[in-house]
């Protein structure tokens, strides 16, 4: 009658370090963005000014907005959308070609150009069950040819000339109650409600039990291919959202404008404990993970010994070591623990 | 892993090397020449190709196989068979080189061997043809046949080598394929062959058949029967595990019966009958407890005419009352789950209709059905029934989420009590909803699994296997569990290969057999032994 105990034992071991894992994933992220802020002040005077930190998130606003819709990919256990840079150049350039019929018709175009690739993905990827990788890297390809070929070649640029031009190029810009910028407000929009809707709807529950284990889902009575096609869909919204902001900071619609952000954010929402596996995590670790990948970049940029800088090249390696680590970890640490049932 | 039970069983540490061992099939087929020993249990070890002595295998829990004492000679086919849990799989798996803690001597020719990994086995001789085909469909037969040790010249593949190869053991059991047809693109029963071919490939000494026929028609099955009765010939030893007691009467040379991981007896197949054999894996007193129900079954609850899902089941028609447990009862692949699934809308329905308190009801999906009053519990708990890394509260809650939301707002709360209650009555042990699936025993996690279907409180609740692979004491209470929901009017179908639970908690048991309702047993003439072998198409059979 020794054994019992032992397996009792053996189990709550196991359970502890995966209860401590699962703490880390999401609380780990914020000590690591303390541990940013620490060295930053240590590197660097400049750092601690309210310049530079504005600066750093400013420089992540964007990304942040994106990798909430993201999140919900992720959390199904879809991996990523890689049409995102498409998607955010479609929503951009739409925007920017419907200006001629005023501003709101504009937002509204681009927004909707966004959403049908997006349920174009869920159709796909939801319901005829297509490799999400491989699809979405297809519609991306897809995209750019496409938006290519319409303007042949050359970029769009909005006209500053009429009202709806201005209007749309003082998005970017323009300061919600004169203080706060719009793309932050639309940030703490996105976060708070993608947080609410993934741990406080009905669909978040649905999501949750098809990210963990999709044919327990489906014999549970989910609509598991709805669900994953919403999953697209949200990031197909967050995606527009954020190419249209891009698109007015950078006054010109073109096709390149969203490169690097598919695999920035899926960055941003691995480190923020959200894992590949699906069905872990929350959009408050999330925004940590966009908020470290901030100041990780702002902190890198500050070195300077001798002549020797840190560039956006030498910050794009890091950001993919730091990638290639987390998910590492995370997954070797799973495996030792037996529990990667993904 | 291995370090520790190396340290255990120090006495068992050999050398592979099958020189050395003399497993070799030449070395196999000397040791038939020798006379046979006429008597049942060998005494001798004259042509005794595998000799397993006080073989036992633990489970955390349970003790699957229990000092179990086998041999088979060479030139012979030897049946195992036994109930579900009975532990011949694990015994198999033993001799398969799956665990490197079994307790117990194996000898191969009388050599003593150590199977403690699935190459040393593969090594000493042991070949296993499993249910499931083990070939890859888009490579060609002569690649599967010889996968592993393809004849090269040089750095290259010696193409016409590795042809002539294949159709030399295509040869052996019949098959006149084209080598490098791919597998994919020839019929099932002739894959099952390329299947033998390929462990004959590996010159086995023992070569071990798991339900050989289970995907096979009449003839082909024949067919199989005469290449097996070659190779014995041959003097290969075959180990032939089936629930099919014809079959295992018409090819063994010798059974042996298991019974909750001991033996129960070695005999000569002519010393034998199907009655004998049933009455050796039964054998246990039906006294055991099941509860006395209360209620009296009432009004046609559910009623299905001529369900077919072609290729899984036929022309299935049945009624079943509130308040009643049906039993349905059968050998594993006659079409129960297939049967269920459709039933509930997992899975399409080709014909037949379904009526539900006496309206037609037809779910598209589980969603539908589950809405409508009809749930399936999973026979597989790990894959299918309970997200494990999530925690016991949220799988309970799992199948009630459209419930527990209003206005798309989700709130556990609301199911929060119930369960409570629930978790109490199925004095699920530790009582912590936070606490993760995972961890619970397998006990625990089935429990959760039926709490999670009587949350939603179905009509028609279809149990399959609910209690597989759990302790004696969670059976206990699952079963009252079942008896009570059927007291409150719930129409409980009990899918069970368990024959005492299936008898002593079934109010009559339909019986299916190669996907057709073949009649039903009511509960007073229903035994272990009656059940098993109406299940075998023998026996007497009241109309469903």
């Amino acid at each position: 009658m020794t054994e019992p105990a032992q397996i009792v034992r053996g189990d709550g071991r196991l359970l502890a370090s995966s209860r401590l894992a699962g703490t880390l994933n999401v609380l780990g992220v914020y000590i690591l963005v303390a541990a940013l802020f620490a060295i930053g002040c240590g590197i660097s005077r400049e750092f601690l000014a309210a310049e530079n930190l504005l600066n750093a998130l400013r420089a992540v606003t964007l990304m942040g907005i994106v990798a909430v819709g993201v999140a919900f990919i992720t959390y199904s256990r879809h991996y990523v959308d890689l049409s995102i840079p498409g998607i955010m150049a479609l929503s951009g350039t739409v925007a920017v070609w419907a200006l001629q019929y005023g501003i709101v018709a504009s937002l509204a175009a681009g927004l909707a150009a966004g959403l049908v690739i997006g349920l174009i993905n869920g159709m796909v990827v939801g319901c005829l069950r297509l490799n999400p990788i491989i699809w979405t890297l297809a519609m991306m390809s897809v995209l750019s040819g496409v938006i290519r070929w319409a303007y042949a070649g050359r970029q769009i640029y909005p006209d500053e000339a009429t009202a709806a031009g201005r209007a749309f190029l003082d998005l970017y810009h323009h300061a919600v109650f004169g203080v706060v910028p719009l793309p932050v407000v639309v940030l703490i929009i996105a976060a708070v409600a993608g947080h609410f809707v993934m741990r406080h709807s009905g669909y978040g529950a649905a999501l949750k039990l098809t990210g963990s284990n999709y044919e327990v889902a489906r014999l549970s009575g989910i609509r598991v291919k709805r669900v994953v096609a919403w999953a697209f869909v949200i990031s197909s919204l967050t995606s527009g959202v954020a190419g249209i902001l891009l698109t007015s900071f950078n006054k010109v619609g073109a096709v390149y404008i969203g490169d690097g952000y598919d695999f920035k954010t899926v960055t941003a929402v691995v480190l923020g404990g959200m894992t590949l596996a699906g069905g872990r995590g929350n959009v408050a670790g999330v925004m940590g993970g966009v908020m470290a990948i901030a100041l990780m970049n702002n902190v890198m940029s500050l070195v300077r010994i001798g002549e020797f800088t840190i560039g956006q090249f030498q910050q794009n390696i890091v950001q993919g070591a730091v990638f290639i680590l987390v998910v590492g970890i995370n997954s070797f640490s799973r495996r030792k623990a037996g529990r990667d049932d993904a | 892993m291995l370090a520790p039970a190396f340290a255990l069983f120090p006495h068992t540490r050999v050398v592979y090397d099958r020189s050395k061992a003399g497993l070799e099939l030449g070395a196999c087929r000397a040791a038939t020449g020798r006379a046979k020993a006429p008597m049942a249990d060998i005494g001798d070890d004259i042509g005794i190709a595998l000799r397993m002595e006080g073989v036992s295998k633990r489970f955390p829990g349970t003790l699957a196989v229990d000092g179990v004492d086998f041999a088979v000679r060479a030139g012979e086919v030897h049946a195992l068979i036994g109930e579900n849990g009975a532990g011949k799989s694990t015994l198999m798996k033993v001799l398969a080189g799956a665990f490197n803690d079994y307790t117990g001597q194996v000898s191969l020719n009388n050599k003593p061997v150590l199977l403690h990994s699935p190459a040393a086995a593969k090594a000493a001789g042991i070949q296993m043809i499993h249910q499931e085909l083990s070939l890859a469909g888009p490579v060609s037969i002569a690649e599967n046949v010889l996968a592993g040790r393809l004849p090269r010249k040089g750095p290259l593949l010696d193409r016409r080598r590795m042809l002539a190869e294949c159709r030399q053991h295509l040869a052996r059991v019949g098959l006149e394929l084209d080598p490098v047809t791919p597998v994919e693109e020839i019929s099932l029963h002739e894959a099952q062959l390329v299947e033998i071919a390929k462990a004959l490939a590996n010159s086995p000494c023992i070569l071990v058949m798991d339900e050989p026929t289970s995907s096979l028609g009449r003839e082909e099955v024949a067919r199989l029967f005469e290449i097996i009765r070659r190779l014995r010939r041959q003097g290969l030893a075959v180990i032939y595990i089936s629930h099919h007691l014809p079959e295992v009467l018409q090819i063994a040379d010798r059974v042996t019966v298991l019974r909750d991981g001991r033996k129960v007896a070695t005999e000569d197949i002519a010393d034998v009958t199907s009655a004998r054999l049933v009455e050796m894996m039964v054998g246990r007193n039906v006294a055991t407890l099941y509860t006395q129900r209360r209620g009296r079954p009432g009004a046609v609850r559910l009623a299905v005419r001529g369900l077919s899902r072609w290729g899984f089941f036929h022309d299935v028609s049945f009624s079943a009352a509130s308040g009643e447990i049906v039993g349905l009862g059968g050998l594993s692949g006659a079409g129960r789950s297939e049967l269920a699934r459709s039933l509930c809308g997992i899975d399409p329905l080709d014909a037949g209709r379904i009526e539900l308190d006496g309206r037609p009801v037809r779910p598209r999906n589980y969603r539908d059905a589950i809405a409508a009053g009809l749930a399936y519990l999973t026979e597989d708990r790990k894959a299918q029934g309970l997200a494990l890394r999530m925690t016991m509260g949220e799988n309970m809650l799992s199948a009630i989420i459209p419930r527990l939301c209003r206005f798309g707002l989700f709130s556990r709360r609301r199911g929060e009590a119930t369960m409570a209650e629930l978790i109490g009555s199925l004095d699920i042990n530790p009582p912590q909803p936070r606490r993760m699936a995972s961890a619970l025993s397998g006990g625990n996690q089935q429990k959760v699994l039926l709490g999670k279907w009587l949350l939603a409180c179905p009509k028609v609740l279809i149990l399959d296997e609910p209690t597989r692979g759990v302790d004696v004491g969670a059976k206990v209470t699952i079963h009252r569990a079942i008896a009570e929901l059927a007291d409150a009017g719930t129409c409980v179908i009990l899918i069970s290969g368990d024959l005492p639970e299936l008898v002593g908690l079934s109010d009559r048991i339909l019986i299916m057999r190669r996907g057709r309702l073949i009649g039903q047993i009511p509960r007073g003439q229903a035994g272990e032994t009656s059940v098993l072998l109406a299940a075998n198409g023998e026996g007497r059979l009241a109309p469903a």
